[in-house]
């Protein structure tokens, strides 16, 4: 007999031993939802705004205004700080993240390594952005900013050490104030001024002069860049020597560096699994694929983008022999064993920060696309499904309201294929679609049970998304929120007031 | 620019990879934008791509630099063509792309020629070619084709064209004679080689226009309109297959098949499925006149390929097109309305579908006035034009008119030019179009005739409300639902233009003069 009765008694105990351990579970899981990280977000801008000022001031302090050269160079030289002091402020305001975990993190790397090598500047400063894009950069005054975007692509503390050493040096080699001035003072040189001059009286064939005018000075502009970041390569791999951080890491860095335009996660989305069901059984990329486009044209490419050395930083296979040299062979080389636990958590928080940050900015594709990709390592995050749901209701009032092209990226060669292909999807979508989408994604995670405001910004999104604004249980779900969550993250963006009206004009 | 989020994130990654964050192109540098500026290239019924021809700096003392720059349908800027010609007298008449080159077509109005030129998928030049010595009739056809405000208007005097057949070339048109006479016809190569000319009969008594309406199957259409005399307003319409290799004439028909009937032709062509060719027009009173005249209604006609009637079926406006009108739509057909046929399309189903726009002529109170004071001269219009509802007829493979769908818009006003107060209803409905006055913008297809849209423009009010201008979207097909979309008009741009765009979208240029700026866009149509 391949099935037998089961014996009550033995049924029973079983389901009170089940109960029992439940009960034991109960707190446990309740636990682990609260441990469960959230992108941060505070309602209170205060601390941003506070910092953005001052950091626009230090920007605005630092670059002194020279007192010699023509006035067109001074004029000039005053615009390039302004708009660089304006650039820091509105990076800050709008992008610094000042989360309880990041942050304090990065910036206790920072401060080791600025303990490590007191001869840096005392004015030095860290800022965390939300910037999704894997970079970092130094601003003139001391300020090294740090994008979210770079962290989980690392894979140790000494790997972001050798990155904060590189801008570090930039900052102790003043390569910013000596790169503006260069710049300025090749633009404003008497040479150059009579090149101009002499292409606006020829009157014939301004444009293509004027241009290949400007893509000389930018030639010479990068010449001189490329010799900033070898001596930053350097300086930087002395400054992460003189820490208790591993220097071979240097290498390691330059190497993760040379292929981070790619994916990290080159696996398709799994779009059937999550948006096709009974009720909605949608193919996905059944389509037959059509010519992209009718031109064969190679793409224009610049001396720029052709010769290694005429771009603005040399390869980075160039500044791994480099670094090798400088390390004298002692180089950690290809991947390295799994990130600590510290390191591990904070690439984890990055990557949901990460996501945050691309739907912040209403890219809801790209959001999507890594919250997708996320899901099948953790299918139970709550955040990753609300962020889903979250997209999809968006890209619907996008669509509804013909703002659909400013939040939909183009297909592009610069996307990895597996976006490109989500991309495509996007764009074949109609209105009535997502409502399936959303009702098979819900069918396909299961319920959300978590208590916090991406949940229930999620569960109002599903709602309108089955149904629409007006029924019942979305109107429901939308004063529960405004209640809950009235300063929350979400509240203006679901419930926005209703812009002016204003005539435009046809032709 | 308008300040969101992601344009943001775009300003804080200026510096990075050239990333694709959106499908729209902004032009910096603009100083003057016409709508004419920018045209998109089609490859069968698809947009694929766009051209912009603009004048750049000056070359020498006699030439500018004039650019043709190209975009592929999702904006993306693929390169730019520069050549140097006449200083302030080079327009581009047309664009055209025949799936395997694309090909430019210029006017040199110093020299007074005609000048191509054809270019390959990468483009890379293949010929060139100037035609001189143009008619007085071309260069009278032209001057008019350069003042219309819709050069896509059509009518009796069809313009200067160059008109695509995939796997052979380009054919062009001309005038002949002074007056414009007659017609030819002449198919280019790739490489601008010409196999064939074709010209109408110089000892022909009547005057002949023909235009090229599609390359179907082994056969160039036509549509051919002979009359009397330049400004005889008696016209009789033909249909015209050439044998698109040989230019050989196959076919050159009447759509009148008897002495009782009265027929306009507004579309032409050939249904492949059951190889017949299939007449689309209006009937009129037998003592009226076609396209002049207010018609009774509209008929399909369906010939052999041996030019041998095999069905007709006429649709009157107040009979079998009154009795599926919807409730709403009576009204206007009770005020004297008439109809403007802007598109007729075939679907993969089978189904016919005929796009109209509703317009009348009404007197106009103060034109009366002071052409009374002036003695009945002056300059002053006593008549002007009314435009109305979109309207589209569908009509099934049987050839039963199976649905009238009716979309009311604010009506607007059009001025007539003086001495069009006593015209028919169908010339004046073509003087309108060439005017650019109905609201209707373009049809949209796509390659497998399964979705069509027809956009147009409605300025809306709602009470207490100022006018908002919209784009209207007429979506229908295989699925058999009729959608309609409704885009609200920017209201930022000093000037905001709309173009076809590749199948389910839009394309919206803002042009915000004192940026001097272009703002190019691709709208999703919520269909």
């Amino acid at each position: 007999m391949l099935r037998s009765t089961p014996n009550p008694r033995i049924s029973t105990a079983l389901r009170l031993l089940c109960l029992l351990f439940l009960t034991a579970l109960g707190p446990y899981r309740v636990a682990a939802q609260d441990a469960a990280y959230r992108p941060y977000y505070s309602s209170d801008t205060t601390r941003l705004y506070q910092l953005a000022v001052a950091q626009r001031n230090a920007v605005k302090a630092h670059f002194v205004l020279p007192k010699t050269g023509t006035s067109d160079y001074r004029d000039h030289y005053r615009k390039v700080v302004q708009e660089t002091s304006d650039d820091v402020f509105n990076s800050i305001r709008y992008s610094a993240l000042l989360d309880p975990v990041v942050e304090p993190f990065v910036q206790r790397v920072f401060a080791q390594i600025l303990k490590a090598n007191p001869q840096l500047p005392a004015t030095a400063r860290l800022v965390l952005t939300r910037n999704p894009e894997p970079n970092a950069h130094a601003v003139g005054n001391g300020t090294v900013m740090l994008n979210i975007g770079l962290l989980p692509r690392l894979e140790n503390e000494s790997q972001l050490a050798f990155i904060l050493c590189h801008e570090l040096a930039h900052v102790a080699c003043r390569h910013m104030e000596n790169g503006m001035q260069q710049r300025l003072l090749a633009l404003h040189s008497k040479e150059m001024q009579r090149e101009f001059r002499r292409i606006v009286n020829a009157e014939y064939n301004i444009g293509s002069q004027v241009k290949a005018l400007a893509l000389g000075f930018s030639l010479n502009a990068n010449y001189h860049h490329r010799q900033f970041e070898t001596q930053a390569d350097s300086l930087g791999y002395a400054l992460l020597a003189r820490t208790h951080y591993e220097a071979p890491q240097a290498y390691r860095v330059l190497q993760l560096l040379d292929t981070i335009d790619e994916p990290e996660n080159p696996a398709p989305v799994a779009l059937p699994t999550y948006f096709s069901c009974t009720d909605f059984p949608k193919k996905f990329g059944v389509a037959p694929a059509k010519p992209a486009s009718i031109f064969t044209v190679q793409k224009e490419v610049t001396a720029l983008e052709t010769s290694d050395t005429l771009k603005s930083h040399p390869d980075c296979g160039k500044r791994m022999r480099y670094v090798q040299a400088l390390a004298k062979g002692q180089i950690a080389d290809g991947p390295q064993p799994a990130s600590p636990p510290d390191f591990a958590r904070i690439r984890a928080a990055s990557r949901l920060e990460i996501i945050q940050s691309w739907f912040d900015y209403d890219c809801y594709d790209h959001a999507l696309f890594e919250a997708l990709q996320l899901l099948p390592q953790q299918p139970h995050n709550g955040y990753l499904q609300a962020v889903v749901q979250l997209s999809l209701f968006e890209l619907r009032q996008h669509l509804q309201d013909h703002t659909y092209f400013s939040v939909v990226s183009n297909l592009s060669a610069h996307n990895p294929a597996t976006f490109n292909a989500l991309v495509t999807t996007l764009h074949d979508l109609r209105y009535d679609d997502f409502k399936g989408l959303s009702a098979c994604f819900a069918q396909a995670t299961g319920p959300e049970d978590a208590a916090d405001e991406y949940a229930l910004a999620a569960r109002y999104a599903a709602s309108a998304l089955a149904a629409d604004a007006a029924a019942p249980a979305t109107a429901a779900l939308k004063t529960q929120f405004e209640q809950q969550y009235a300063a929350g993250r979400f509240a203006k963006l679901l419930f926005p007031a209703p812009p002016p009206k204003a005539p435009g004009k046809h032709r | 620019m308008k300040f969101t989020p992601r344009t943001a994130l775009v300003a804080l990654l200026m510096l990075a990879a050239p990333a694709a964050f959106a499908q729209t192109n902004t032009l910096n540098g603009i100083q003057n934008m016409r709508r004419s500026a920018l045209s998109p290239i089609y490859d069968g019924n698809e947009v694929k791509g766009y051209v912009m021809f603009a004048r750049g700096d000056k070359a020498d003392r006699k030439n500018d630099n004039y650019l043709l720059d190209l975009y592929d349908q999702n904006l993306a800027k693929i390169s730019t063509i520069t050549i140097q010609k006449p200083a302030g007298r080079y327009t581009l008449l047309k664009n055209t792309f025949n799936g395997s080159a694309f090909a430019f077509y210029f006017f040199n109005s110093k020299d007074k020629t005609l000048e191509m030129e054809t270019y390959d998928t990468s483009l890379k030049k293949l010929g060139s070619k100037a035609i001189g010595e143009l008619t007085k009739g071309d260069l009278r056809v032209l001057d008019g084709q350069q003042r219309a405000v819709d050069p896509t208007a059509g009518g009796m005097m069809l313009g200067l064209n160059l008109f695509p057949v995939p796997g052979l070339g380009f054919v062009r048109n001309g005038y002949t004679g002074g007056m414009a006479k007659g017609y030819t016809l002449a198919i280019y190569d790739n490489k601008l080689g010409m196999h064939w000319r074709i010209t109408s009969d110089e000892n022909a008594k009547q005057y002949e226009s023909l235009s090229i309406t599609e390359a179907a199957d082994k056969y160039l259409l036509g549509i051919m309109v002979r009359r009397d005399g330049l400004l005889s307003r008696k016209t009789t319409s033909y249909m015209v297959a050439l044998d698109a290799k040989t230019g050989k004439k196959l076919l050159d028909l009447p759509v009148e098949t008897s002495a009782t009937e009265q027929l306009s032709l507004s579309s032409f062509t050939f249904d492949a499925d059951k190889r017949e060719f299939v007449a689309v027009g209006e009937y009129y009173k037998l003592d009226d006149k076609p396209f002049v005249n207010k018609s009774q209604g509209l008929y399909v006609k369906r010939f052999g390929e041996n030019g041998k009637p095999v069905s007709t079926k006429n649709y009157g406006w107040h009979n079998e097109i009154a009795a599926l009108m919807p409730a709403e739509a009576k009204a206007s057909l009770e005020d004297n309305y008439v109809n403007y046929n802007h598109a007729v399309v075939k679907g993969a189903n089978g189904r016919m579908y005929i796009v109209a726009e509703q317009f009348k002529i009404v007197g106009d109170g103060l034109g009366i006035a002071a052409s009374i004071l002036n003695g009945g001269g002056g300059s002053a219009s006593v008549s002007k034009g009314k435009v109305a509802n979109m309207l589209v007829f569908e009509i099934d493979p049987q050839a039963t008119l199976t649905s009238v769908k009716f979309y009311p818009k604010t009506v607007t006003n059009a001025e007539l030019p003086p001495g069009t107060g006593f015209m028919g209803a169908g010339l004046l409905g073509q003087i309108m179009k060439s005017q650019g006055d109905f609201d209707y913008q373009f049809m949209q297809k796509n390659d497998d005739n399964t979705q069509f849209n027809v956009v147009y423009v409605n300025f809306d009010k709602e009470k207490g409300e100022k006018a908002q201008t919209y784009i209207g979207n007429i979506a229908f097909g295989d699925n058999g639902k009729y959608a309609v979309d409704k885009i609200e008009m920017p209201s930022g741009p000093t000037y905001s233009y709309l173009y076809p765009a590749k199948p389910g979208y839009v394309m919206i240029a803002d042009y915000f003069k004192k940026k001097n700026q272009l703002g190019m866009k691709l709208v999703k149509l919520n269909i």
